[in-house]
């Protein structure tokens, strides 16, 4: 059976072909449009997922949305008619928005792909999130929690999945928590009021936050209040979300905390303005654990699993993660490395093949590369053209020059196979870098990611060499594979480690196993033989305000627009210029 | 004429706010601009082109810095909480990046003559606030500078258009010159519509909607906060849209 799952006209929308159970294809469509987070419906997205599986659109069993549009608009038009006369705005925005394609989705999906009506479906935006975070974990049976903005009318969902391999699957949610009361819209407004972009600037809050203490904490709890069930209310005289296009925060909300910031007014922490943002930071990230926490530890005492599945945009909160993970009591958690809504385009094709059309379970492989893959000898024609010299290398001798470059303090832009689906490079479209010194990391934010210094980059490392270098509660490898959780350095190795060692001894590492992404594997553990620490800075191969790389001719532009010394595509490598043996023998390793 | 417009240049950049207010959103347009460029240099298979589409990217990147530095610096000599004036961004449009040109789907030759046409008309405006920032020495500076690329810009696309297209270059840059007044039509047509439509929403909102608005509020308030059970029947039910 061939099912293509959709997500679109939210934030980065994406699609994903899923053939016999399996997927095939999954891409978001900035990857291939190039303008980040494009929300547009993916068109370009669809083509290459049917190209890649080899079918056209009339070979399809089923073309599934990844939410119902007509509840959204339902929700967004009673939302406005509920703050009459304040939601004017609101209104003619959403009527605006909305009332062209956005709500006629099946007319659209008919008018691009030519598929009978009948094969056109829709999941719940939670049950597409939640299959998204269930169906692709190695588990047979978790509780599953989704939290992200909104969807339709629920922000927050509990459930439970249950999967025999070989047979049938049920995904069952039981309660919601429903708009406009949101740990999503909770955080981003915060977010919006800490002068960063909503739906972007998240995780520039999670790690701010690190730079503050939680003073405010008592004032945030105020604006989200626990209800008797267990449940939470926003406190909506706090917020406008709900009533203007314009602003998140009211007028209420800047009187409890204070002026907000401007998008361009940087961030001085010796200012008393400065460390107010990060202590306001550090308040609504550690309100938003205690509710997750609550939240999921009653969860595993109503439903007695040992395994967490969650879904969703709040799921991207590595902290909020690691917390649950030591705290809820579950023993394992699970985060697909696409929580968001472009994970929903694999997570919709994935429950309507397992739930509605009853197909049998099959194992999920664990990796997050769904993406186009690099196209061998690009690199050697685009960069000829330019006259630098491109080698291409055998697989030994790849990895040793490649891990040498590393240890001589270059900076490597690294592409291999198939693109990662979500927002984090794992593996496959990375630039790397010696994790020791906080000179290169000061230098990757000047030079390549031009990109505020508060942001701590990440470390990738062998999995089973993870627990020396950190510090891993049970389960916080596998949560770790995806990048999933932060969790702290151990001291020793802090100072060798700076680079990738956030102000308070944490790091969002990512836990590698070998079958996942095997030459960076085998890198680490080269790097390893050679520094003595299998660790390298890991940040996603793109510059700001661009989304990651995809083709080599982008890794290959980006490679020359930036401080990067060293591409390497597959087994292809160019660098920036050529060392002499003398030079690179007098270039210390720094550690 | 031509007095006219620079007395109204000279009202938009007399006040600081809205001065660093625009450079601001210059810096946006030229790091947008930046980031077609790069398309560009990715989608063509002309190596020259190439080249020069980077270089010309990270001019634009380089632009966008000293536009923001510059706007950046100019906010932090105002007192924090004044009003900004009435945004009058249309009077000022500065470089309109790729102006939401499709790269991938443009010939080199068409990509060419509508850069050169876009710059050129970048460096003329950019002319005109330069004559009306006198009193601002260091913003006059930026302008100047970013003319001096535009100029560049302005000319090595005109010298590759005759090179990929030395027959049609004159007809190619008249091509591109219509689909520029298209697409500005185009802006003023939509922006017109949008204000239509909006008077006539809001017409219906203060009028049509206060009967549905009651009733929505008094089923808001009758609804529970907390958890809210999911029907068994809403879970794996996949035909409808709503
Ligand atoms: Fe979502
Ligand atoms: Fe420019
Ligand atoms: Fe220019």
């Amino acid at each position: 059976m061939k099912i293509l799952g959709i997500s679109a006209h939210y934030h980065d929308s994406a699609a994903a072909l899923v053939v016999d159970g399996l997927p095939v294809a999954a891409v978001q469509e900035e990857r291939l449009s190039r303008r980040k987070n494009d929300a547009a419906f993916p068109l370009q997205a669809i083509e290459w997922c049917l190209e890649a599986g080899g079918i056209e659109a009339e070979d399809l069993d089923a073309v599934v949305f990844y939410e119902r549009p007509m509840l959204k608009f339902d929700r967004i038009l009673t939302t406005a008619l509920r703050a009459w006369p304040q939601g004017r705005g609101a209104f003619t925005h959403a009527m605006k928005n909305s009332l062209g394609e956005k709500i006629w989705v099946r007319g659209l999906i008919q008018a691009h792909l030519g598929v009978s009506r009948k094969k056109i479906l829709f999941t719940e935006h939670h049950q597409s999130h939640a299959a998204a975070a269930f169906l692709t974990a190695p588990t047979t049976e978790a509780a599953i929690l989704t939290t992200d903005g909104v969807g339709e009318w629920a922000t927050l969902t509990v459930g439970r999945g249950r999967r025999t391999p070989g047979g049938a699957t049920a995904i069952e949610l039981l309660r919601e928590v429903r708009w406009p009361h949101s740990l999503g819209m909770l955080y981003s407004t915060f977010t919006a009021y800490l002068g960063f972009a909503v739906n972007e600037g998240e995780y520039k809050v999670m790690g701010l936050a690190s730079y503050g203490a939680p003073r405010f904490a008592e004032q945030v709890r105020k604006t989200i209040r626990r209800t008797a069930d267990g449940a939470f209310s926003l406190d909506l005289g706090y917020f406008e979300f709900h009533t203007t296009v314009a602003r998140s925060y009211s007028q209420t909300f800047v009187d409890a905390f204070g002026p907000p910031r401007a998008a361009w007014d940087p961030i001085d922490l010796t200012t008393e303005a400065g460390q107010r943002y990060a202590d306001i930071a550090a308040s609504v990230q550690l309100v938003l654990e205690e509710v997750l926490i609550d939240l999921t530890a009653a969860l595993h005492r109503e439903t007695g699993l040992s395994d967490l599945c969650l879904g969703g945009g709040v799921a991207l909160n590595g902290v909020a993660n690691a917390r649950i993970l030591r705290e809820s009591g579950f023993e394992r958690l699970f985060v697909p490395p696409a929580p968001g809504d472009a994970g929903c385009a694999l997570g919709a094709a994935l429950y309507a093949d397992r739930v509605h059309f009853g197909n049998p379970d099959r194992a999920f492989p664990d990796h997050p590369f769904w993406g186009p893959s690099l196209e061998a000898g690009e690199l050697a024609r685009i960069a000829d053209e330019d006259g630098l010299a491109v080698e291409t290398l055998g697989e030994a001798e790849l990895i040793a020059r490649t891990a040498a470059d590393l240890a001589a303090g270059r900076i490597l832009g690294w592409m291999d196979g198939a693109s990662e689906l979500g927002p984090r490079a794992l593996g496959h479209r990375s630039i790397l870098a010696a994790p020791h010194s906080a000179q290169t990391r000061d230098r990757l934010n000047r030079d390549i990611k031009y990109r505020e210094e508060f942001r701590p980059f990440a470390p990738v490392v062998p999995v089973e060499q993870a627990g020396a270098y950190f510090e891993l509660p049970p389960g916080g490898a596998g949560l770790a594979r995806f990048m999933s959780g932060v969790f702290p350095v151990k001291p020793q190795w802090r100072s060798a480690l700076a680079a990738v060692t956030h102000v308070d001894g944490t790091a969002r590492l990512q836990a590698l196993p070998r079958e996942m992404a095997p030459r960076l594997y085998d890198l680490l553990v080269a790097y390893g033989t050679l520094t003595g620490v299998p660790v390298l800075l890991n940040t996603s191969f793109n510059l700001a305000g661009e989304p990651i790389v995809n083709r080599v001719v982008e890794g290959y532009s980006t490679f020359r627009r930036c401080g990067i010394d060293v591409l390497v595509a597959g087994s292809e490598r160019v660098a920036k210029r050529v060392w002499t043996p003398a030079e690179a023998a007098g270039m210390e390793i720094e550690a | 004429m031509l007095s006219a417009l620079s007395a109204v240049h000279w009202l938009i950049w007399r006040d600081p706010r809205r001065r660093a207010e625009n450079l601001l959103r210059f810096a946006e347009v030229e790091a947008d601009g930046g980031r077609d460029l790069v398309r560009a240099a990715e989608v063509t298979r002309d190596p020259v082109l190439r080249k020069l589409f980077l270089k010309h990217a990270l001019d634009e990147q380089r632009h966008a810095d000293l536009f923001r530095s510059r706007g950046l610096a100019l906010i932090r000599t105002l007192p924090r909480d004044t009003a900004s004036g009435i945004a009058a961004n249309w009077l000022t449009p500065g470089e309109r990046g790729l102006d939401d040109l499709r790269v991938e789907e443009e010939g080199d030759a068409a990509l060419l003559a509508f850069l050169h046409l876009s710059e050129a008309s970048a460096a003329r405006e950019f002319a005109n606030y330069i004559a009306v920032l006198g009193a601002d020495p260091p913003t006059r500076t930026v302008f100047e500078n970013v003319l001096h690329d535009e100029t560049f810009h302005m000319t090595y696309t005109r010298a590759q258009l005759d090179r990929v297209a030395p027959k049609g270059a004159r007809r190619r840059i008249w091509m591109a010159r219509l689909r520029r007044f298209w697409k500005a039509y185009l802006r003023l047509a939509s922006g017109l519509a949008g204000l239509i439509g909006a008077i006539v929403l809001t017409l219906q909102y203060f009028i049509v909607l206060p009967l549905f608005a009651f009733h929505a509020r008094r089923a808001a308030e009758k609804e529970a906060a907390g958890w809210s059970a999911v029907a068994p029947e809403r879970n794996g039910r996949l035909d409808r849209q709503y």
